[in-house]
């Protein structure tokens, strides 16, 4: 709730993370208010004026340690919480990958990003693939690989209304994936410091209903950019 | 130490804003150049410190050019008619830069000021090129580009000269091939892009710059 109030959440993993996001911060929410409530009391109670002079303890007997010891405990209970949601969720997000037969590629370089849409035989590097410069076009509710590359060096794929962000990292593909689940325009930004130009280095993610991306792709298809791909070869 | 009153302060104040700004707009013309060179000191990251380019950054020498041109492609940039082709990896770096400019009045004063550089001369790196045979080739660019590499504004052809023979060669091809030029926006680039296609090959592209850098010095 306190996230989507100020960015929308438009995967189906974004209000999970919110979820453990929401979680951590109520926990400390409550630890930070209660103490430090406590610490205004004691000072106000014990303030010079109607307290006698502090006295040395070593807070090594038990009736000392305990106001140690318990909310310790009761912290270490809250963490076990946290850390059950959290890998609950990083599972669901990052180490499964759910089948689907759609796949885009994301090339980061710097700085800008290039998205490859496999275009209506949904298969890429076909000749109806469609390249983009700082669009990518994906269709709501349907479930989506990504291959992130990278061409020169370190950046960072993220999409905020998904909650998801991913490192390029250089010579490596690493593989995800995401269901849109709201329509609209959203931003892409890098999330990796990658050189002068990092700041700059934004795209817009454009979700649309069936008919509005099977209309974009007839609409951009096709481009004929992989002759010109093949072309290059001879450079 | 005497202290001052409250309104005698705001008196102060008052004078020395007014001096200010008296002084400011006295050396406005100066000013604007005085923006152009602190804009500048961020172009000189990949451009060099005098404009002379920067091979490491893929970035061209810009000392010297005409302001017309030079303004020309900064608003290519930053519109989005150059630096826009996924295949364009040096285009793609200028283009961030060209954004960085966030108004029209910046970017005339940056222009202007790498205008007022020196051009710079730089050595040949690309080998094998016939400047004599490059001579004819250059028959055909002479319409657009002048006898003399000087650029034609009329025509929207930039001057050649002063330029580094590897940026010249990343260009024509890029022309060649359609990373530059082939967007919709590019109106001029377009008429650029049939000429790159009558180099045959390597070899002309090589001969024609090669001539082309004969006319730098
Ligand atoms: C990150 C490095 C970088 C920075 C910073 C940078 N440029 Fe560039 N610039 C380039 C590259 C690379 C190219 C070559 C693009 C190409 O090959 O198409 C270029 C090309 C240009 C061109 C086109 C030259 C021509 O002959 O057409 C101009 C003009 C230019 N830059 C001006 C500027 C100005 C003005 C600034 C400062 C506001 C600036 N650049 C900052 C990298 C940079
Ligand atoms: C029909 C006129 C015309 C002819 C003929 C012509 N050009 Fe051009 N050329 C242009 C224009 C216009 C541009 C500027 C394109 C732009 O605005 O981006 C250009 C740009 C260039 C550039 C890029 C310069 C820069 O600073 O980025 C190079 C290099 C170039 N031409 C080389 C040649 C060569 C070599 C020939 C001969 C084979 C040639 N041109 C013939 C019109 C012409
Ligand atoms: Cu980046």
């Amino acid at each position: 709730m306190l996230i989507e109030a100020l960015v929308p959440a438009a995967s189906s993993y974004a209000k999970d993370i919110d979820f453990v996001w929401e979680l951590v911060f109520w926990f400390v929410a409550f630890w930070f208010i209660l103490s430090e409530g406590i610490f205004f009391y004691f000072i106000m109670k014990f303030r010079k004026k109607n307290s006698p002079k502090a006295e040395y303890i070593s807070g090594e007997e038990k009736h000392q340690k305990k106001w140690i010891t318990y909310p310790h405990i009761a912290v270490l209970i809250c963490d076990v919480f946290i850390v059950v949601a959290a890998v609950k969720v990083w599972y669901d997000v990052k180490q499964d990958m759910p089948p689907t037969d759609r796949t885009v590629r994301v090339m980061s370089s710097q700085w800008a990003w290039t998205f490859t849409h496999p275009g209506p035989d949904g298969k890429l590097d076909t000749a109806d693939d469609i390249i983009k410069n700082d669009e990518l076009h994906v269709e709501v509710d349907q479930l989506y690989h990504y291959e992130l590359h990278s061409r020169d060096v370190l950046h960072d794929f993220s999409v905020p209304v998904f909650r998801l962000k991913q490192d390029a990292i250089p010579g490596r593909t690493i593989m995800g994936w995401f269901t849109p689940t709201l329509t609209g325009e959203f931003d892409i930004q890098c999330a990796e410091i990658c050189g002068i130009g990092h700041g700059l280095m934004g795209a817009r993610i454009f979700i649309e209903s069936k008919e509005q991306h099977e209309s974009w792709m007839a609409k951009n298809n096709p481009r004929g950019e992989n002759l010109l791909l093949a072309s290059n070869e001879g450079r | 130490m005497k202290r001052i009153g409250l309104w005698q302060y705001v008196l102060r104040v008052l004078c020395g804003t007014g001096l200010a700004l008296l002084v400011f707009s006295n050396t406005a013309n100066a000013e604007e150049n005085e923006r152009g060179k602190q804009l500048f000191e961020m172009c000189s990251q990949c451009h060099g410190l005098q404009g002379e380019g920067m091979a490491l950054s893929l970035a061209p020498s810009i000392a010297g050019l005409e302001l017309w041109s030079l303004e020309a492609q900064l608003r290519k940039f930053r519109d989005g008619a150059r630096g826009v082709h996924h295949e364009d990896i040096a285009g793609m770096r200028m283009r961030p830069m060209s954004m960085w400019l966030k108004t029209d009045e910046d970017l005339v004063a940056v222009a202007n000021y790498v205008a007022s550089l020196p051009a710079v001369t730089s050595e040949a790196t690309i080998e094998g090129g016939d400047a004599t045979k490059g001579k004819a080739l250059y028959g055909l660019c002479q319409s657009c580009h002048g006898a003399n590499g000087e650029g034609l504004q009329p025509l929207n052809a930039p001057k050649l000269t002063n330029h580094t023979d590897w940026y010249l060669k990343t260009q024509i091809y890029n022309f060649k091939t359609g990373i530059r030029g082939s967007n919709p926006k590019d109106t001029t680039g377009a008429l650029m892009r049939p000429m790159a296609m009558a180099l045959a090959n390597d070899q002309a592209i090589n001969d024609v710059i090669s001539y082309i850098m004969t006319l730098s010095k």
